[in-house]
């Protein structure tokens, strides 16, 4: 997994929304054990406090919970997961809107632009034999 | 942690030390060669090498104990007031104990250079009459002084090894003392070393002086030559030996009290 | 107890002040960043930790005692520059340390060594300087210490030197034990720290945890660094 950071969000939130992606995309499986604060925040690169907080925060929303002695695993919570899913990827709608919205695209100019992108990656599909 | 210290000092400076003896022990057996005859040969080139030989041997000799001397403050140089003082400065064990395995390493070395100068002579000249006409020698000087003067020459050999060990040792804490204080200074701590080592020899010299003209102004020489006007000539002698060992000891703490202070408080490394 | 705790502490070097009544506390278990410009003062308070320097006023204690034998055994310290003797090799270092200090882990250091491809028969005279700074790295990290005093650890090394340290450092936490890394080079260790201290011609002029900083101010560190002390 490769971690990512930038310069104006606290580290424990970037660092929240990094373990959901994994968790959503698989790296973390629904019921696996995650790997230990220590060995995550090496592989991040950050202070195991940090990683610490970030899962302790993750642990309250329910989407890992720790098991005393075997350590955390993720959630098997498959509702919780796709809502996890749910609410990143309207995160990233937002964004893409707000970015949009400053080029100065009307919501129906948007809708066709991504319609076309749509319509060119088929046809690039159709080419290739796919 | 004096143990460990100790330890650790003899490997780094037996790294030096072991091969020099090991030359000095080579020229000697070279010199060896040119005593039981190379220069009684009839060829010229035999005596050029028999009287190389030899001169390689004394110069072996004076390196051996030049280089024990150098390696005695480089060490505490080297070691303590430069880079690796940031290692050996934060161990966890005292000023005290660095200083004394600094000095006893040293004051060993000397030691040990001593003997192996002397064996070095022993083989130089293993299994020819000179070495026994050495000792013959030797023995009828020892016997005579001791005829004449009344004196125990056995003891008095013990007594001038002593003074001499001592006074290595002092002045291993005079080089010491003077780099300590030298290096309290943040720039040219070398130069002020060098200054240092100038000024302490000057002090003690002009102390002695003091003392000296001292003892003439009080009553105090005469009555202790009042004292001792009775004893033998060889008590005197005696007397005379343990003072100055005393001399060198007291003026070895001075230098020692000043290291430990120096190096305590006012070290100021690079 | 705080693992280091001074109080109005303060060096003067003839009439140059290089710290001035300086008051920190460093709770165990934090790394802390002790960030300033070059001749900040943050070389002459590491000093002042590990007693290779006296306060001219003011107090400092290390686990409740001032530096000194005592306080040594539980301080790790990488000092700025190559300290171990250059003679040795890494067999005799391993020796040296573990002679010396009673929480050196040897078989760590041995296999963060194997791991770097030394050969204990390699002696540190033949390593190259980034592999010397490594080394010495690996031994201060291998001890089990109450407090590691890491001065530019990062300075002066290729990135990827720089990211086997922080590695490094970050693998061998332990919540008992604190860490105060003095750099200039923030940016790189910023995501390492819980908290930074900033020092300016010997005076504290912040002390706050990273998340915090970038909570209230939305920006990094560095980026807050570069404001402070902007020439």
């Amino acid at each position: 997994m490769k971690w990512e950071f930038s310069n104006d969000a606290p580290i424990y939130a970037q660092l929240i929304t990094q373990i959901k992606v994994g968790i959503v995309s698989g790296v973390f499986p629904p019921g696996e054990r995650l790997p230990s604060v220590r060995d995550l925040a090496t592989e991040a690169g950050v202070n195991p406090n940090t990683m610490q907080r970030a899962l302790t925060e993750l642990e309250r929303d329910g989407l890992v919970y720790s098991q005393r002695t075997a350590g955390r695993f993720v959630t098997e919570d498959a509702a919780m997961i796709e809502a996890v899913k749910r609410s990143l990827a309207e995160g990233h709608i937002r964004a893409f809107l707000d970015a949009m919205g400053r080029l100065g695209y009307q919501r129906e100019e948007i809708l066709s632009l991504l319609r076309q992108e749509e319509s060119k990656e088929e046809t690039i599909h159709a080419s290739l034999g796919m | 942690m004096l143990r460990k210290l100790l330890k650790h000092e003899f490997r780094a400076t037996a790294r030096i030390m072991g091969p020099l003896y090991l030359v000095l022990l080579i020229t000697a057996l070279g010199a060896n060669l040119t005593t039981r005859g190379l220069l009684a040969t009839r060829y010229r080139l035999l005596d050029l090498v028999g009287v190389l030989l030899v001169m390689a041997f004394f110069i072996a000799i004076v390196g051996v104990c030049v280089m024990s001397m150098v390696v005695m403050v480089r060490r505490f140089y080297q070691n303590l007031l430069r880079d690796e003082g940031y290692l050996m400065m934060t161990l966890p064990v005292s000023i005290h104990q660095q200083v004394w395995s600094k000095l006893i390493v040293s004051a060993v070395w000397f030691a040990a250079t001593f003997l192996a100068v002397m064996l070095a002579f022993c083989v130089m000249a293993l299994d020819v009459s000179i070495v026994e006409g050495f000792a013959q020698a030797a023995r009828t000087i020892l016997q005579e002084i001791t005829a004449y003067y009344a004196l125990n020459g056995a003891a008095l050999m013990g007594e001038l090894l002593l003074l001499a060990f001592f006074g290595c040792c002092a002045m291993c804490l005079h080089f010491y003392a003077a780099l300590a204080v030298g290096h309290s200074f943040s720039n040219h701590k070398m130069a002020w070393s060098v200054l240092w080592y100038f000024v302490f020899s000057f002090a003690s010299q002009f102390l002695f002086g003091a003392l000296m003209l001292l003892m003439d102004e009080l009553p105090l020489l005469n009555w202790v030559g009042g004292l001792v006007a009775g004893w033998s000539a060889m008590a005197q002698t005696h007397l005379l030996m343990v003072l100055m060992i005393a001399g060198c000891v007291v003026y070895g703490a001075v230098f020692y009290v000043v290291t430990v202070w120096f190096l305590k408080r006012h070290l100021d490394l690079e | 107890m705080p693992v280091l705790e001074c109080k109005g502490l303060t060096k003067r070097y003839g009439s140059v002040q290089a710290l001035s009544n300086v008051d920190l506390t460093v709770e165990p278990g934090r790394i802390v960043g002790l960030l300033g410009p070059n001749g900040s003062g943050k070389t002459t308070f590491i000093k002042l930790a590990n007693g290779l320097l006296t306060p001219s006023a003011g107090t400092l204690t290390v686990c409740g005692v001032q530096p000194g034998k005592e306080s040594r055994a539980a301080v790790s310290y990488l000092p700025e520059r190559t300290a171990i003797p250059t003679w040795m090799s890494a067999q005799q270092l391993l020796d040296f340390y573990g002679d010396f200090y009673q929480d050196f882990r040897r078989d760590a250091a041995e296999e963060m060594l194997e791991h770097l491809g030394i050969q204990p028969r390699q002696r540190i005279k033949q390593m190259s300087k980034g592999t010397r700074e490594k080394v010495q790295l690996i031994m201060v990290m291998s001890r089990a210490a109450k407090l590691y005093l890491l001065d530019e650890p990062i300075g002066g090394v290729d990135p990827a030197t720089r990211d086997y340290i922080l590695s490094t450092i970050i693998g061998n936490y332990d919540p008992e034990a604190s860490v105060i890394i003095s750099t200039h080079l923030i940016s790189d260790v910023e995501k390492v720290l819980d908290e930074v201290i900033f020092i300016d011609r010997g005076q504290v002029v912040l002390q706050s945890s990273v998340d915090e900083i970038r909570e209230e101010k939305g920006m990094s560190v560095d980026a807050l660094f570069r404001e402070v002390f902007r020439c």
